[in-house]
């Protein structure tokens, strides 16, 4: 399994004693779902940023995987991710200051796609991802040893509810990725050296043309040089 | 029926009591086989997917009963006989291969699962899937195949909030859905065979395979002569080595 798509899913709930939830999600029951506060423009690290399920330590690649990191979406509209790879981040404002907003937001990455969102109107609207539907292209390529992560930040002050979080109130933020280890590890570092894009695809075209050369260079004769050698007693 | 596409969903309805009964309903937070647990329809047999020496699976989709918060359901009537006639479960599913999870957070660490919410089922007009299962599992003869649900929304707890009173055995409480291309027989060998030469296995792929050996007896004729002259050369090698080697006889090398 050394190619899998992977995904990992933020919510900002807690089990009611503490702001952030350790591995896992807080198991939730009727008239017990609490979800925690944030302010707005504050950004919250969706795996270590004490609100909301979290991780022990940040997503660090090891020296044998890549990250292909392609999806990115959050819930409400108002929520914005943003991708950051070491100490860079990847939504920029024109002037290359990293996005003031946060990031991409949820009115172009809804999640679900197809969320129904109730407007200030009242009224409820389903949000449909059309401009990212393959995802963010081309996608961000984490390299072995590399520390990533995902930011998000509201645009409006987000409330905690205690008890009665709706389907409404929960905050989400969800991130998809491929994940590339062992020998494929080595062929996703091939192909990049070469400058093609990492995909799936190309992962299995260097495979087999791998396999085929050494296919035919075990029935190959051997070069003029060695059979022609003299012998030696 | 060598190579099937199949379908295999599990489901938990309302047992028509309160929702109290532990027998009937999973605990929040606990893992569960679709194939032999406790809980819904599973296998008459309740045994794990065991793929057997003629089979070669490939998984497709796997998918869950999306949403989250237990505070989002519908009840209609009033009391005594308030019913409860939608459920979210804050379900999660995984795919684990002998002992190997498929899904994985980002510190390494085994993870839950693919969430309702980004691969949901069954699909309604606004659900719009986020998660593809790209690339395809495969899971190998002899190899043990199991789909675990874990449920975040605990339905014996919420029960206990007085909000309904009946759960009909109408309203579905939990979903799972897997999809999966079922390989047997002398294709399950052909689809072992392009595995092995790093191509991927398809319905596309084994039926192209078997077509080449069918319509060739055995190979195409470019790559029989191919073969043909590899092996030549190899023996031709081989023989001088020996010769090189002095371990060859003169009666095998003559005058050369």
């Amino acid at each position: 399994m050394s190619l899998r798509r992977q995904a990992y899913e933020w919510r900002n709930l807690s089990d009611g004693g503490t702001t952030s939830f350790l591995n896992g999600y807080p198991v939730l029951w009727t008239n017990n779902a609490n979800t925690v506060g944030f302010s707005a423009n504050q950004p919250v690290d969706v795996f270590i940023g004490d609100i909301g399920n979290n991780i022990d330590i940040p997503g660090q690649l090891k020296a044998f995987q890549y990250i292909v990191l392609d999806a990115v979406a959050v819930f409400p509209p108002t929520l914005h991710a943003q991708i950051y790879v070491g100490t860079s981040r990847y939504f920029q404002d024109p002037d290359n200051v990293p996005s003031r907003d946060g990031g991409i937001s949820g009115f172009a990455v809804p999640f679900p796609n197809g969320a129904g969102w109730v407007n200030s109107g009242g009224s409820i609207v389903n949000l449909i991802n059309y401009d990212f539907t393959k995802g963010l292209m081309p996608p961000i390529i984490i390299e072995p040893g590399q520390v990533w992560g995902v930011e998000v930040t509201s645009s409006v002050n987000v409330a905690s509810v205690v008890n009665t979080a709706t389907e409404q109130q929960i905050q989400k933020c969800f991130v998809k990725y491929l994940l590339i280890d062992g020998a494929d590890c080595l062929v996703a570092k091939r192909l990049l050296e070469a400058g093609w894009p990492l995909t799936v695809e190309n992962i299995w075209a260097y495979k087999q043309d791998l396999f085929k050369t050494h296919l035919y260079a075990g029935l190959a004769p051997l070069p003029d040089k060695v059979e022609k050698a003299t012998r030696k007693v | 029926m060598a190579i099937r596409k199949q379908i295999y969903t599990w489901e938990l309805w309302g047992d028509g009591g309160d929702g109290t009964d532990i027998t009937h309903y999973p605990r929040g937070g606990e893992s569960h086989s679709i194939f032999y647990g406790s809980f819904g329809a599973v296998q008459a047999g309740q045994q794990t997917g065991l793929v057997k020496e003629n089979e070669f699976v490939v998984i497709e989709r796997i998918a869950s009963k999306p949403g989250i918060s237990p505070n989002s359901f519908i009840v209609t009537g009033v009391a005594p006989n308030r019913q409860l006639v939608s459920w979210l479960p804050n379900m999660f599913v995984n795919l684990i291969i002998d002992t190997t999870n498929y899904y994985q957070d980002p510190q390494n660490v085994y993870a839950v699962g693919i969430s309702g919410l980004a691969s949901p089922y069954p699909k309604q007009i606004g659900d719009e899937p986020y998660y593809e299962l790209w690339p395809p599992v495969y899971v190998l003869p002899h190899q043990t195949l199991d789909v675990r649900y874990t449920l975040y929304n605990d339905i014996t707890l919420s029960a206990g909030a007085g909000s309904w009173d009946v759960i009909p055995i109408t309203t579905m409480m939990a979903a799972v859905y897997v999809e999966y291309t079922l390989y047997n027989g002398t294709d399950a060998m052909m689809a072992q065979k392009l595995m092995k030469l790093g191509i991927p296995v398809t319905v596309g792929s084994v039926e192209n395979y078997r077509r080449m050996l069918l319509e060739s007896k055995g190979l195409e004729t470019d790559t029989f002569q191919h073969y043909l002259k590899l092996v030549q050369s190899e023996e031709e090698r081989e023989k001088k080595e020996r010769k090189n080697q002095g371990l060859a006889r003169y009666t095998q090398y003559h005058s050369e």
